[in-house]
């Protein structure tokens, strides 16, 4: 048997692969904290009062813990109308966008049409105007319509995103056949039941992937309900709690109880799927 | 393929010879495949239209002017771009922003590839939980992000200075208050933000380097180094162009970061050009002035995005 002979010259070998397998989990255990720790002292905090969150030397758990800023979030704020507004807004638009995107990329990848190239370059090419360009007249525009009102405004102009469409595109190219759907058709299927009936259940992973995806755009977005949202009843999660801190003189014990609750919704989401979002963002990128 | 010979003829073929042999079709469901892709995609142009195409229209047209938001527009014709080009604060917020180009592309970017690179390492253990920890400041909203940094760097009680205090006995400094210190601070946000997000790209096209790649290249000899040289870099090139031309577009038009952090302050030290905008429009009523730095702002990304996809030859060999 030669055994003996391999192992002992690939000892050094050996040694040095498990020296660097030490050092890459040392270095991924490092990120993990950098990337974690940041949120889980807000966890912390969140439970301390007022004069302990900022404890010199600072505490890593709360002692005594409280639930006094949890409390004091939800007896004086409108807290839970503003996770409403925001999950309903963030819900109808996801809804909206997964059925339109899926129809728009199902449309550019299986159909041949006059002028095909032409519409997918200006699809795409959208993508690369900022919004910062459009977002004063854009607010001109809806505040003229009096359409402010963050169903309509924080919904309607993001229900068919670019990046949505390209990305149905592709997931429609890899995983529904044509043959398929040709025999659909000889079997009398509309064009639009071949959507409904086989495109839409072959695309459901990549459904799932767009949909946390434009979830968590809208959920999170800051600066157009910033800019289109005036009247504190309609605030969403981000306004509410930009104002909170605002009115309590940048103070951050009732602040922090809400951006816990907040962060709630968005990382359940995450956890359920995360596989999809992962997998499905980048799927266009990759495609070879 | 076992489709029947007649429904593989291309709809144009079939509409021009009305002699194929499509014996279960009728007329109207031919017709109707020829409208089907845009009653489809109409959606979209629509939305386009209005919430695109007529607001850049708009936002042209508005930049020639002058104008607070009541009565009507007073046409400037190009003054505000004159105002523009002699304006400091403007060409501090296209420093500013060209400062946070910078960093995303030569810091964040390559980060992201080198974790990417860790945790494509063959036979790792728990690589789920380290790229989803990674990649969870993307998902949380951005102010809570700010709250927590909030936490860390202020000045007098932070984390971030205790621990300073603690272990270097230096500490007390300004994160956010002197104008050196708050553009580290927003940079620092962005990498910790986005780094993450990046890497899962740059993790799926590792993913996508055929094995043998490596095999052949470890049989001629080389190193570690040399095969990351030779191997990865050239088949991550389709991934690092998109991700680059990505970043650049979206860091072009950054705002959470800054004026979340600091308020673009102090002073105008981080202002951003998408801040410089959202101040002159809706904090001064300077709607005019406004649309014109943001009708530059579209010059300047269209610009820059058609050179980085000319350089990194992005769509080559798309479609």
């Amino acid at each position: 048997m030669t055994t003996f002979e391999t192992t002992g010259a690939r000892a050094p070998v050996r040694a040095r692969r498990s020296a660097g397998r030490v050092l890459l989990y040392a270095f991924l255990t490092a990120l993990l904290l950098v990337f974690a720790l940041p949120l889980l002292w807000a966890l912390s905090s969140s439970f301390k009062d007022r004069s302990e969150i900022f404890a010199h030397p600072p505490e890593l758990l709360p002692d005594p813990g409280t639930l006094d800023n949890y409390r004091g979030l939800l007896d004086g704020n409108p807290f839970w109308s503003w996770l409403l507004i925001s999950t309903v807004v963030a819900v109808i638009s996801t809804l909206a966008s997964v059925v339109l995107c899926a129809l728009a990329g199902f449309a550019f990848a299986k159909y041949r049409f006059r002028g095909k190239n032409l519409l997918f370059d200006i699809m795409f090419s959208s993508l690369a105007v900022p919004f910062a360009v459009i977002v004063v007249p854009l607010f001109i525009m809806v505040a003229k319509a009096h359409l402010t009102t963050p169903y309509f405004a924080l919904v309607v102009p993001w229900v068919a995103p670019a990046f949505g469409i390209f990305m149905m595109r592709q997931f429609t190219e890899q995983s529904v056949p044509d043959a398929l759907l040709d025999a659909a058709r000889v079997d009398g299927c509309t064009e639009f039941g071949l959507f409904r009936r086989i495109v839409l259940p072959l695309l459901r992973p990549a459904l799932g992937a767009l949909g946390v995806w434009s979830f968590l755009n809208s959920y999170n977005s800051l600066l157009w309900p910033l800019v289109v949202v005036s009247e504190p009843g309609d605030y969403t999660l981000p306004l509410g709690i930009q104002a909170l801190f605002g009115a309590t003189g940048r103070q951050y014990d009732l602040v922090l109880a809400g951006a816990v609750l907040a962060a709630v919704p968005s990382l359940i989401v995450f956890f359920v799927l995360r596989k999809q979002l992962l997998e499905g963002l980048t799927a266009g990128a990759v495609k070879s | 393929m076992t489709a029947p010979p007649p429904t593989r003829a291309p709809a144009t073929a079939s509409a021009r010879l009305p002699l194929t042999p499509a014996p279960s079709r009728s007329w109207w469901s031919r017709r109707q495949r020829g409208w089907a892709p845009y009653v489809f995609i109409s959606p979209f142009y629509v939305l386009y239209g209005l919430f695109l195409l007529v607001p850049i229209l708009i936002g042209l047209y508005l930049s020639c002017t002058e104008w607070a938001g009541l009565g009507t527009p007073r046409w400037v014709g190009l003054r505000n771009y004159r105002d523009l080009s002699g304006d400091h604060s403007f060409w501090t917020a296209v420093a500013n922003t060209g400062l946070y180009i910078v960093f995303t592309l030569c810091v964040v970017l390559p980060a992201s590839l080198l974790i990417a690179q860790a945790l494509n390492a063959r036979g790792l253990r728990g690589r789920d939980l380290f790229r989803l920890t990674y990649f969870m400041p993307v998902v949380i909203s951005p102010i809570v992000i700010t709250l927590v940094f909030g936490l860390f760097f202020d000045t007098e009680f932070g984390l971030l200075n205790a621990v300073g205090q603690a272990l270097f006995g230096f500490g007390g400094i300004d994160w956010l208050g002197s104008p050196g210190w708050a553009r580290v601070t927003v940079v620092v946000l962005v990498l910790w933000r986005w780094t993450g997000y990046l890497t899962i790209f740059f993790l799926a096209g590792l993913q996508n380097v055929p094995k043998e790649l490596y095999e052949a290249a470890a049989l001629d000899g080389a190193g570690p180094i040399s095969r990351f040289r030779n191997v990865t870099l050239p088949s991550l090139r389709p991934v690092t162009a998109f991700v680059a031309v990505t970043v650049l577009v979206s860091t072009a038009q950054i705002f959470d970061e800054p004026f979340l952090l600091a308020q673009g302050g102090p002073g105008e030290s981080t202002l951003s050009v998408a801040m410089f905008i959202f101040r002159a429009g809706f904090q001064r009523q300077q709607l005019g002035y406004a649309a014109a730095a943001g009708v530059l702002l579209f010059v300047a990304v269209f610009v820059l995005g058609r050179l980085a996809m000319r350089l990194l030859g992005v769509g080559r060999d798309d479609r």
